[in-house]
C-alpha cells in the first residue's frame, strides 16, 4: 500500500471516526443484522463500514449476522439489533403484525424470488407438489402467487431449502436468483430452462430487500438514520463500481463468519444483487420504495389473507 | 556450426562416425519408442488396477463405518421405542450410543413439537466437546427450533432413514471450530402405532473425522481422496476449505468444464470408473465408486505425473545412457576409423609430394591384405609407372625438340630453294608463294630466263612432309637442269620424268604445270602433267582455266611421251598457276573454296600486279576457311608477260 493510499484508506477514516466519536460521543451504537448469514448481498454495508462511510457520517455500526434458527426480525423486536434489512412483504407482514417498522433504504428494485423444479418441469405445472420455502423472509407473496395460480402446492417450511430439494425430498425449492439458484446450480443437479420461475418476469416482481428500523427507534434517532441510509447507499454504489473489490471484503466476513459458501457464488451474487437494484423502467438505482409495488404487494397479500389490512407507503415510509 | 560442417565435410572419420551414430540414434530411437509405448501401456494397466484396488479397499472400510453407524441407530431406535413413555431416559441413550461408536461427533433422539404434552421442543442430544467430555442436553427451544432442519425434515418427508448432505452445525459460542462442526448426519424416523411421525434418532459424522480416517489412502504420493455427496458437495478433499463450501461443478461455474462436469454428473449417478481430466491445471487419473447406500461416491484423484513418475524416470535414465552410449560410440568410431584412414592420410601426403616433383618419395610398405593395403601397393606401382613414364617423355620430348629442330633447319633450307627474287623487268611481272602445310611442304615452283624465253614450273609432290619435301628438291633440282639442256616443254617434261621414275622405290609422283614465253613474240608452249590448269585472265576481264592436255604426272609411267600444247600470244594476260592446297582448301563446314570462287576472286577486281593477285587470291581464301587448319600446302605462281 502507497504512503497516499494509506492516508485515504486507513488514516482519513480513523480520523473521521475519532472526530466523530469525539463530536459525537454520546451518540447510540447502531446494531445492524442483516436478514442472513454473512455474504456479498450484504457488500454494500460491508464496504460502508470497511471504507469509513458509516464513520464520515459520525456513526458507531457494527454488523452482526444472525443465526439460522433466530431470525432478524426477532431480533429487531427482541432490541438485540438497530437495523436489518427484509423483503417488503415480510416487512409489510411485520407491520401488520404490530411491529412498526420504517423503510429507511430501499436496495432491491426488483424480486429475486424463484421456484425451481427439482425434476426439471415447469413449476407452474406442479400442482400439490411438495415446495420448501423459508420460515420467514419472502415467502409470503410466493404463498399469494401460488393460491392465485391454484397450484396447491404443500408448503414444506425448512432452514435447508437447498438440502431438502438435493435429497428429493420436496418437488421444487423457492429460492433467490442470487443465492439460492446459485447454490443449487452447483449441485449439478439442476439446468436452467422450463423448470425455473422468475417472479420479476411476472405480474409479481414486487422489489424485495429494504433497510428497516423500528419506528421507535427511528423517532428518537431520524437523524442517525437518514445518515445510516445514506452511508448504506453510498457503500452500494461503491460495491456496484468496484465488484471485485466488493466481493473480496465480502469473503473477509465470509471467512469471518464461517458461512459456508464459496468466493465464485459470492461473485456471482453480488452480480446478481447489483443487477436487481436497477429499477426496469429508470435502468436506474433508485433506492427507493416504489408507490406501485407496495399497493400490489398490498393488496396481493391481503388477497392471499396473509395482511389484515392494507400496508401503505405511509405504513412503510418515516 | 561452419567449423562443423566444414570438419563434416573435409574429414572422413568425422562424416563416418557421424552416420554411424545418428543411424544407431535412429534404431533406438525406434526401438525406444517402441518399447516406451508398451511400458506406457503396462505402466496405465497397473496403475488402473492398484488404484481400483485402494478405492475399493477404502470404499469397503468407509461402508463399514457408515454401515456401524447405522446399526447403531437400529440399536437407538429400539431403546427409544421401548422406552417412548421415558422420554427422560432419551439424553443417557444418546450419550451412551456416542461412546460406543468411534467416529461418532453427536447423536439426537428429538420429537415433533408437543409430542410430550408437557414439553413444547424435546430434542435430546449428546455431543464431543473440544476437551474429549460429552456434553448431553436438551437443545429445542425458541432460538434453536430442530424441526426445521433438514436432519428432523428428510426422514420425515421421505418416510425413511437417509444420509443428509452436509450442514454446519457450528454456532459462535461453540467450543470446537467450524471444521469440527461440518456434519453428515443418519437420521432415522420415528413413528407412532399409525405410522406417524413422531421424531427421529440422529447420529452425527464430523467432516473432519472422515477426512482424518481417509487422508490415508494414497497411491501414489500426490493423489488424494475425495468423497462427494449426492449434490456434489465435498465431504472429504485433502483442501478444507473446499469441504462443504465447494462442490465439483463450482468452479465449472466461472470456468465451464465439460470433462470435469462429466465425471461430477457420472459420481452422482453412482457409476463407478475411471476418467483422464485436469484437476486443477494437473492432468490426472480419477477413479470413483459409488457408496451405494448412502447415495455418495469416493474417488482417488492421482496426477500422471505421479503414475508414470517411475516409468519417467526409467525413461529419463534410459535416454540418458543412450546418448552417453550414442557420444561413446561416435569417440570409438571416430578413433577406429581416424586409425584404419591413417596410411590414406599418409599416402595422400606422399601423393602431394610426388606431385611436387619429388619421384623418389618412398612410399610406406603397408603389409595389410584389405583394400587399403591394394590401394596402397596399386599407389607404389602408379609411383613406379609414373618416374618411367615421366623418364621416357622426357626422352621422347628431346627427341622431338631435336627433330623439330631439325624440321626448321629444312624449312630453311627448302625455303632457300624456292625463289624470293623475281625479275625487275618491264615485260615480265611474276610472282610466287609456297606455304607448306607441316614444317616442310612438297609444292613448288620455279623459272629460268634461257635465251629469250621465260621458263617457269609449278608443283605439287605426292604426300606430305619431309619425303614429299625431298621428292620437290630433286625436281626442282631437275627442272633446272633440264631447261639448260632442251628448249622444249615436253623434253624438259620427259627428262624430269626419267630422272625421277629411276629408282623411285616409293612411287612417289609430282603433278607439274611447265610453260614457256617467248618474250619476243609472246608465244607460249606448255606442257601439264597432271596438274590443274592455270587461270587466265582475258583482256575483257573474264576468268577461265586453260584447256590442258592432263598427260601423267611425273614419277610415275618410264619412257612416256607428253604432249605440249602452245598459244601464239599470252603479252597481257595474266595467268596465275596454282597447287589443289588453293582451290581444294575446306572451311570448318568441309566446303571447299571451289574453282568458281577462284576465278571469282580474278575477276572482281582489275589487274594490278602478280603479286597483288596474288595477295587478293590469299585474302579471299583465309576468308574462306575462317581460321580452319590447312590441309594442304599452298602454292601459287602468277605471270604476265607485257608487250615490249
Amino acid at each position: 500500500m502507497g504512503c497516499s493510499s494509506f492516508i485515504r484508506r486507513i488514516l482519513f477514516p480513523l480520523g473521521l471516526s475519532l472526530a466523530a466519536a469525539g463530536v459525537l460521543g454520546a451518540q447510540e451504537r447502531i446494531v445492524f443484522t442483516p436478514q442472513s448469514g454473512a455474504q456479498a448481498q450484504f457488500a454494500g454495508y460491508y464496504v460502508a463500514l470497511e471504507r469509513g462511510f458509516y464513520a464520515e457520517e459520525g456513526l458507531d455500526v457494527e454488523i452482526v449476522h444472525p443465526f439460522a434458527t433466530h431470525s432478524a426480525v426477532d431480533k429487531i423486536r427482541e432490541g438485540e439489533c438497530t437495523a436489518t434489512t427484509l423483503p417488503l412483504s415480510l416487512a409489510m407482514r411485520t407491520i401488520d403484525g404490530g411491529l412498526p417498522l420504517v423503510n429507511i433504504l430501499q436496495t432491491s428494485m426488483n424480486s429475486a424470488t424463484v421456484i425451481l423444479s427439482r425434476w426439471g418441469d415447469d413449476p407452474l405445472t406442479l400442482h400439490g407438489a411438495k415446495v420448501a420455502t423459508f420460515r420467514a423472509g419472502f415467502g409470503q407473496l410466493a404463498r399469494s402467487f401460488a393460491e392465485t395460480e391454484h397450484l396447491d402446492y404443500e408448503w414444506i417450511v425448512t432452514a435447508s431449502a437447498v438440502n431438502l430439494f438435493v435429497v428429493g425430498a420436496v418437488d421444487a425449492t423457492l429460492g433467490r436468483s442470487y443465492d439460492e439458484y446459485y447454490r443449487i446450480l452447483q449441485t449439478g443437479l439442476f439446468t436452467p430452462g422450463k423448470g425455473i420461475y422468475r417472479f420479476e418476469d411476472g405480474e409479481y416482481n414486487i422489489q424485495q430487500e429494504g433497510v428497516y428500523v423500528s419506528r421507535g427507534w427511528y423517532e428518537r434517532h431520524k437523524e442517525q438514520a437518514e445518515a445510516f441510509a445514506r452511508a448504506s447507499r453510498r457503500g452500494w454504489e461503491w460495491a456496484a463500481a468496484h465488484p471485485d473489490e466488493a466481493v473480496s471484503l465480502s469473503m473477509r466476513y465470509v471467512l469471518e463468519n464461517w458461512t459456508p459458501t464459496n468466493g465464485t457464488l459470492q461473485k456471482l451474487m453480488l452480480q446478481e444483487v447489483l443487477r436487481l437494484q436497477l429499477d426496469h423502467d429508470s435502468g436506474r438505482r433508485a433506492f427507493r420504495l416504489r408507490p406501485d409495488m407496495v399497493e400490489k404487494a398490498s393488496r396481493l397479500l391481503r388477497e392471499a389473507g396473509v395482511l389484515s389490512r392494507d400496508i401503505t407507503m405511509e405504513d412503510l415510509l418515516p | 556450426m561452419r567449423r562443423l560442417l566444414k570438419d563434416f565435410r573435409r574429414s572422413l572419420s568425422v562424416s563416418l562416425s557421424t552416420w554411424v551414430v545418428l543411424f544407431a540414434a535412429l534404431i533406438f530411437l525406434a526401438a525406444l519408442g517402441s518399447a516406451s509405448f508398451f511400458a506406457r501401456r503396462y505402466v496405465r494397466e497397473e496403475a488402473v488396477k492398484r488404484a481400483d484396488q485402494v478405492l475399493e479397499n477404502s470404499a469397503l472400510r468407509l461402508s463399514n463405518i457408515l454401515e456401524d453407524v447405522e446399526i447403531a441407530a437400529d440399536n437407538l431406535e429400539w431403546l427409544v421405542y421401548r422406552n417412548l413413555d421415558h422420554p427422560d431416559r432419551m439424553m443417557d441413550y444418546t450419550r451412551s450410543t456416542l461412546q460406543g461408536i468411534p467416529g461418532l461427533s453427536g447423536c439426537s433422539i428429538s420429537f415433533e413439537p408437543y409430542y410430550y404434552p408437557d414439553r413444547q421442543y424435546w430434542s435430546v442430544y449428546s455431543g464431543y466437546l473440544a476437551d474429549g467430555s460429552i456434553q448431553s442436553e436438551q437443545e429445542g427451544n425458541d432460538d434453536y427450533q430442530y424441526f426445521y432442519l433438514d436432519w428432523y425434515q428428510l426422514p420425515k418427508l421421505l418416510n425413511q432413514p437417509c444420509w443428509t448432505e452436509p450442514y454446519s452445525d457450528w454456532e459462535p459460542d461453540d467450543d470446537v471450530d467450524l471444521l469440527t462442526k461440518m456434519l453428515v448426519s443418519y437420521s432415522k424416523p420415528l413413528t407412532d402405532s399409525d405410522g406417524n411421525y413422531i421424531g427421529c434418532v440422529t447420529l452425527d459424522i464430523s467432516l473432519k473425522w472422515l477426512s482424518e480416517n481417509l487422508s490415508s489412502v494414497r497411491p501414489y504420493p500426490h493423489s488424494y481422496v475425495v468423497l462427494l455427496s449426492r449434490g456434489g458437495t465435498f465431504l472429504v478433499h485433502p483442501f478444507q476449505d473446499k469441504l462443504f463450501h465447494e462442490t465439483i461443478y463450482t468452479r465449472t461455474l466461472a470456468d465451464p468444464d465439460s470433462d470435469l462436469e462429466a465425471l461430477g454428473h457420472a459420481m452422482q449417478d453412482q457409476e463407478e470408473g475411471m476418467r483422464a481430466l485436469r484437476i486443477d491445471g494437473r492432468r490426472s487419473y480419477v477413479f470413483y465408486t459409488p457408496l451405494k447406500s448412502t447415495g455418495w461416491s469416493m474417488a482417488i484423484v492421482c496426477p500422471r505425473r505421479d503414475v508414470f513418475s517411475g516409468f519417467n524416470r526409467l525413461r529419463r535414465m534410459a535416454v540418458g545412457l543412450a546418448l552417453l552410449g550414442l557420444l561413446f560410440m561416435f569417440v570409438v568410431c571416430f578413433r577406429v576409423i581416424g586409425k584404419t584412414l591413417k596410411p590414406l592420410r599418409e599416402l595422400a601426403s606422399q601423393a602431394r609430394n610426388i606431385a611436387d616433383g619429388h619421384f623418389d618419395t618412398v612410399l610406406p610398405d603397408d603389409p595389410r591384405q584389405d583394400e587399403i593395403g591394394t590401394l596402397s601397393r596399386s599407389f607404389a606401382h602408379m609411383q613406379t609407372s609414373l618416374v618411367s613414364y615421366i623418364d621416357e617423355l622426357t626422352r621422347t620430348t628431346a627427341k622431338r625438340e631435336r627433330i623439330e629442330s631439325e624440321l626448321e633447319v629444312a624449312r630453311n633450307i627448302q625455303m632457300g630453294m624456292i625463289p624470293r627474287q623475281f625479275p625487275e623487268r618491264d615485260d615480265i611481272d611474276l610472282y610466287g608463294e609456297t606455304i607448306p602445310a607441316k614444317e616442310v611442304g612438297g609444292d613448288l615452283y620455279d623459272f629460268s630466263l634461257q635465251d629469250g624465253k621465260l621458263y617457269f614450273c609449278i608443283g605439287d609432290v605426292s604426300g606430305k612432309g619431309i619425303p614429299a619435301s625431298l621428292f620437290m628438291a630433286m625436281a626442282r633440282t631437275i627442272f633446272r637442269v633440264a631447261v639448260q639442256k632442251t628448249p622444249a616443254v615436253s623434253e624438259i617434261a620427259r627428262e624430269i620424268n626419267e630422272s625421277l621414275t629411276a629408282d623411285n622405290d616409293q612411287l612417289m609422283f609430282v603433278t607439274m604445270f611447265l610453260g614457256a614465253v617467248d618474250l619476243g613474240s609472246g608465244r607460249m608452249s606448255f606442257c601439264s602433267c597432271g596438274h590443274n590448269p592455270p587461270a587466265l585472265l582475258s583482256p575483257d576481264g573474264k576468268a577461265s582455266f586453260l584447256d590442258c592436255i592432263p598427260n601423267v604426272p611425273l614419277g610415275v609411267t618410264p619412257g612416256y611421251a607428253f604432249q605440249e600444247q602452245g598459244i601464239a600470244d599470252v603479252r597481257g594476260v595474266p595467268l596465275l598457276m596454282y597447287t589443289d592446297g588453293l582451290n581444294e582448301a575446306e572451311n570448318a563446314g568441309h566446303e571447299p573454296f571451289g574453282n568458281d570462287q577462284l576465278l571469282a576472286v580474278l575477276e572482281n577486281a582489275p589487274f594490278v600486279s602478280a603479286q597483288e593477285a596474288v595477295s587478293r587470291m590469299n585474302s579471299a581464301l583465309r576468308a574462306h576457311v575462317a581460321g580452319a587448319e590447312a590441309s594442304d600446302d599452298l602454292t601459287m605462281l602468277c605471270v604476265r608477260i607485257a608487250f615490249r
